[in-house]
């Protein structure tokens, strides 16, 4: 099954780039994570919590990081198993430099869950996934601005990260307002949150 | 037929239990020192089995002990095969790939158990699952049953060539030969997808094995207590009077609790023998959902050759038939389907193809219906199809075929489930037909109302369909009737009882022979202390062959309380007669003996009998039918369809329904009405679904919509022809899945007529409001 989408970041590549490297940002823009190993520098171990509707539980799993090229693109190998059940992954995220100082990130994957995750929490991955994501997103948004603040030496810009029930909360509102209607994204979207905090995370750990 | 009891509409014996919360059900049962027990099952559909670390899991405070293949040594090997295969047929293939009691070496559906945990309770159990570790390495899965059959399939039984389970063809006289003389022939892909039982109770087990008397006491929510009990006898290397199943209330079987081999049935039984505790083991819906059978799923290539005006000269359909991961229950499914598929219409040439294949879901056994849900709505598509191309009225068409009165009984030339050939015992089918249009006022919708309604934009259609349900299969039950010193009447018998009435009928029965009140007649069922011989509660069959059973049983104990009776009032058996739970003189009432004095006389030890008599008032008799008894009906109604949002409201609904001899009209209207329901869901809200990897989707009540009461017909008329069957004394048929039966195919096309002017052509069940936009947008539009 294929999943796909797309977010424009206001900032130059490399800088996008740079802050899916660093640690700090990444780890704090998904919640639940919980801990990352570094095996090497492509492959990583690690745990996080989930929570989908009235499925809940910890994973752990592992990522892999393939086909690196910088500052343009790497693809993710996720794989995690946990209580809830499991869900194994590839996907491409590409960056692509818009010429007008903005960077658009693609993503696009392949992802299978299986257990419980399936067979109770199917109908919530769907909005669950996508709150996931659009969070993350919105979160690295803020700390680019912050980032680039920074570099430029001007005003400082806040830059906190939300808590898991600022989070909750985005979910369920994300939910009311009808967000899960396309159902062929369904499981997909799911991973995607994992994917992307496992990504984050390795990338933390691996600089 | 009617007389004092029998045939009225006597409320249930068993429902100031029931409905005051004072039955007792599975998990009322609580033993001193009991454990429970947990399934830890395995999230992959296809997967080999590397290593299962379950030692962290067993430290954990409050857990007995946790098991997995290895533990259970000899007693992990598949089977029994719960119904022989169909060597009757000649030709057929039939690859036996019983069930396994627990995944060993390799994974073949998703909620397969890897381990079992036994703990102080529950909560432990499941706790401790967090705590195994099980290494799988996956396999690609196979779940679509083309796909499963073409080469290089992954094989789910590495054993066997291909996936294919069984292959069954049948025929009678030539379908290719009539198909080249026929004006019209008409070719389709039909898809019936797969349902569940979802009784309101799951299923559970508590075993007691008392190590001091050797004996072992199992409950259960079977619907099969006697094969139950025999099959954990043989195994555990047991006298069966060693073993006692008892089923208390059970919220409802719909089929699915016939297996007596499923994992839970084999293990806890070894269990809790090793651990010389008991065991208690209450599924819950997920585990509902992910392992316990549920059953539809084919796919049909069918064909239909006619003549111009509407006369059928032949039907072909080869069928592929999803088993699941394996096939305990033999092909009973779908033969019923091959048996269902033309059973009420005159056709002289029929070819029918089974391919049965594994895949990698879990296993597929008969749901009310089994397999003939499938097979009627193939055939009443077939003939939906065939009358928008000749310009046809629905309800005409079927007239033109339907087999006449005097064509019984009819041998059908199919081998079905008791592999014997089928034969339509009785019937008027053309009679259900003509009244069902009646009370519908058919004539008057299509002439008057519709085209009024279609002026104004209404979206309101009518579907009328006909079918037939094979019922009371044997080989056979038996019953024991007894009259107790308390005057009042006991009956046992081998079957067990889900919510059927099975506490009333048997006691009207019974009464009606003993000149009793129903309710001072008490009904035992499901409990093998009590009767030991039998098959189990399926197909229809209670009242068709244990009731039958129950008559035999009774008209003897009559004659013993009149030959007694006699004796002890000083007179001829000719002389005498019951009244009112007496023996009486005729034209004498003066002199008379209560029927509880007589059984209490009738015990050589108080020297009235001669020693040599069979002591007391009480007779047992055994009933097996030389094949099933076949009901029969017809349906009607009319949908009203939103096209905007394609909700779907059934304004009436009529059935006029054929099960013979009828022995309660009140719980035969029950009986019907829950099969409509059943029906209704199988048409537009019940699906299972697996996704392409074996992945259950629809494991919760969230995902698997069961019709609410709102969602049944707003009128339902209910309507019985008597046309007794000769193949029982009392003339009974069955009639448990009737209502399920020829809901779907009436369904669609109700709603074909509705959306008249998309022209629809439904090849599917089930569908829902989303689905049916999708085959509204697809369609050539006006």
């Amino acid at each position: 099954m294929q999943l796909e989408g797309e977010h424009v970041f206001k900032g130059p590549r490399e800088e996008v780039y740079a802050m899916f490297r660093d640690p700090e940002v990444l780890a704090t823009a998904v919640p639940g994570a919980q801990s990352l190993t570094k095996i090497d520098d492509q492959h990583f171990e690690g745990a996080m919590n989930i929570r989908i509707g009235p499925v809940s539980g910890s994973f752990s799993g592992k990522v892999e990081v393939a086909n690196e090229v910088y500052p343009e693109k790497f693809t993710l190998i996720v794989e995690g198993r946990g209580a809830p059940g499991f869900a194994k992954g590839m996907g491409d995220v590409e960056l692509i430099d818009q010429g007008d100082g903005t960077t658009l990130l693609k993503y696009s994957g392949d992802v299978q869950i299986g257990g419980t995750l399936a067979s109770v929490g199917q109908r919530m991955i769907d909005s669950v996934a996508k709150s996931i994501i659009k969070t993350a997103f919105e979160t690295l948004d803020k700390a680019l601005e912050a980032r680039l603040a920074a570099k430029a030496g001007s005003a400082p810009v806040e830059f906190k990260a939300p808590t898991e029930a600022e989070f909750a909360a985005a979910v369920t509102k994300d939910m009311a307002s009808g967000l899960s209607k396309v159902a062929e994204v369904r499981m997909l979207f799911y991973v995607i949150p994992l994917i992307v905090v496992l990504v984050i995370v390795a990338y933390l750990l691996s600089h | 037929m009617a007389g004092r009891v029998f045939g009225q509409s006597i409320p249930r014996n068993e429902d100031p239990y029931l409905l005051t919360g004072q039955a007792k059900f599975i998990d009322d049962i609580e033993l001193p020192g009991m454990l429970h027990a947990a399934f830890y099952r395995s999230d992959y559909a296809h997967a080999r089995i590397k290593k299962i670390d379950v030692s962290e899991a067993r430290k954990l405070p409050g857990v007995i002990a946790v098991y997995t293949a290895e533990d259970f040594g000899e007693f992990v090997r598949p089977g029994p095969l719960q119904v022989p295969p169909p060597t009757a047929i000649k030709g057929s293939i039939f690859h036996a790939r019983p069930l396994m009691p627990i995944a060993k070496d390799k994974v073949r559906y998703s909620g397969e158990p890897l381990a079992v945990i036994i703990a102080e309770n529950r909560y432990i159990a499941e706790d401790a699952m967090d705590y195994i570790v099980a290494e799988l390495e996956p396999l690609p899965a196979v779940t679509d049953l083309e796909k499963a059959l073409e080469p290089g399939a992954p094989l789910v039984h590495e054993d066997l060539e291909s996936n294919l389970a069984a292959l069954v063809k049948q025929e009678r006289g030539n379908y290719e030969e009539a198909a080249a003389k026929a004006d019209v022939v008409i070719k389709k892909k039909i898809y019936v997808d797969r349902g569940a039982g979802a009784a309101m109770e799951n299923r559970g087990l508590v075993v007691n094995w008392d190590d001091r008397a050797r004996e072992m006491t199992i409950w259960a929510t079977t619907q099969a207590p006697i094969p139950l009990r025999n099959s954990i006898a043989t195994r555990l290397g047991l006298f069966e009077e060693q073993v006692r199943v008892i089923t208390p209330f059970i919220g409802g079987g719909f089929g699915p609790k016939i297996m007596t081999s499923q994992p839970d049935d084999v293990l806890l039984p070894i269990i809790a023998m090793w651990l010389k505790r008991p065991i208690k083991w209450i599924e819950d819906r997920r585990e509902n959902f992910l392992a316990t059978t549920s059953e539809r799923d084919q796919i049909h290539y069918a064909e239909i050759a006619l003549t111009r005006d509407g006369i059928i000269l032949g039907v072909k359909d080869v069928f592929y038939h999803n088993t699941g991961a394996y096939d305990p229950y033999g092909m009973t499914v779908p033969l019923n389907t091959q048996t269902h598929t033309v059973s009420c219409y005159e056709v002289p040439n029929f070819y029918t193809e089974i391919r049965m294949v594994f895949t990698n879901e879990y296993v597929v056994t008969p749901v009310r219906g089994a397999g003939r849900p499938e097979g009627v709505f193939v055939m009443e598509r077939l003939l939906d199809y065939a009358a928008q191309e000749l310009g046809m009225d629905p309800a005409e068409i079927r007239r033109r075929n339907l087999l006449r009165k005097e064509r019984f009984p009819y041998p059908t030339g199919i081998i079905g489930q008791d592999f014997v050939e089928g034969v339509l015992d009785s019937g008027d089918y053309p009679e259900t037909l003509r009244r069902v249009m009646e009370v519908i006022e058919y004539e008057k919708f299509r002439k008057e109302i519709q085209p009024q309604l279609r002026a104004q934009g209404k979206h309101k259609g009518i579907g009328i369909v006909c079918f037939t349900e094979g019922t009371a299969v044997g080989p056979y039950e038996g019953a024991r009737v007894t009259v107790g010193a308390n005057g009042k009447v006991t009956v046992a018998t081998g079957i067990s009882t889900q919510g059927q009435g099975h506490f009333t009928v048997f006691a009207q029965i019974a009464a009606e022979q003993l000149g009793v009140d129903v309710k001072d007649v008490n009904v035992i069922t499901g409990d093998t202390g009590h009767f030991h011989w039998g098959a189990g509660t399926f197909a229809s069959r209670g009242m068709g062959v244990a009731g039958t059973a129950v008559y035999n049983a009774a008209v003897k104990v009559r004659q013993k309380a009149l030959q007694f009776g006699a004796r002890f009032l000083g007179v001829s058996e000719d002389e005498v007669e019951l009244c009112d739970g007496k023996v009486c003189v005729k034209g004498d009432p003066s002199r008379s003996m209560p029927l509880g004095e007589i059984a209490l006389k009738a015990n050589p030890t108080r020297g009235t009998i001669e020693p040599g008599v069979e002591p007391g008032l009480e007779a047992t008799a055994y009933f097996g039918p030389p094949y099933g008894a076949t009901g029969a009906g017809a349906v009607a109604m009319i949908v009203d369809v939103d096209p905007e949002t394609m909700a779907v409201n059934i304004e009436k609904f009529a059935i006029v329904h054929d099960c013979g001899t009828v022995v309660n009209p009140l719980l035969l209207e029950g009986q019907v009405m829950g099969g409509v329901h059943m029906g209704i869901g199988n048409a537009f809200y019940e699906k299972i679904k697996y996704d392409e990897n074996g992945q259950l989707l629809t494991a919760s009540l969230m995902d698997y919509l069961i019709p609410q009461a709102t969602d049944m017909p707003k009128e339902m008329i209910v309507e019985h022809l008597e046309t007794p069957s000769p193949l029982n004394p009392l003339g009974m048929k069955g009639v448990g899945e009737a209502g399920a039966i020829p809901t779907p195919a009436c369904f669609m096309q109700a709603l074909e007529d509705a959306l008249y002017e998309y022209r629809l052509q439904i090849d599917e069940t089930p569908l829902n409001p989303s689905r049916l936009w999708e085959l509204v947008q697809q369609a050539p539009k006006k």
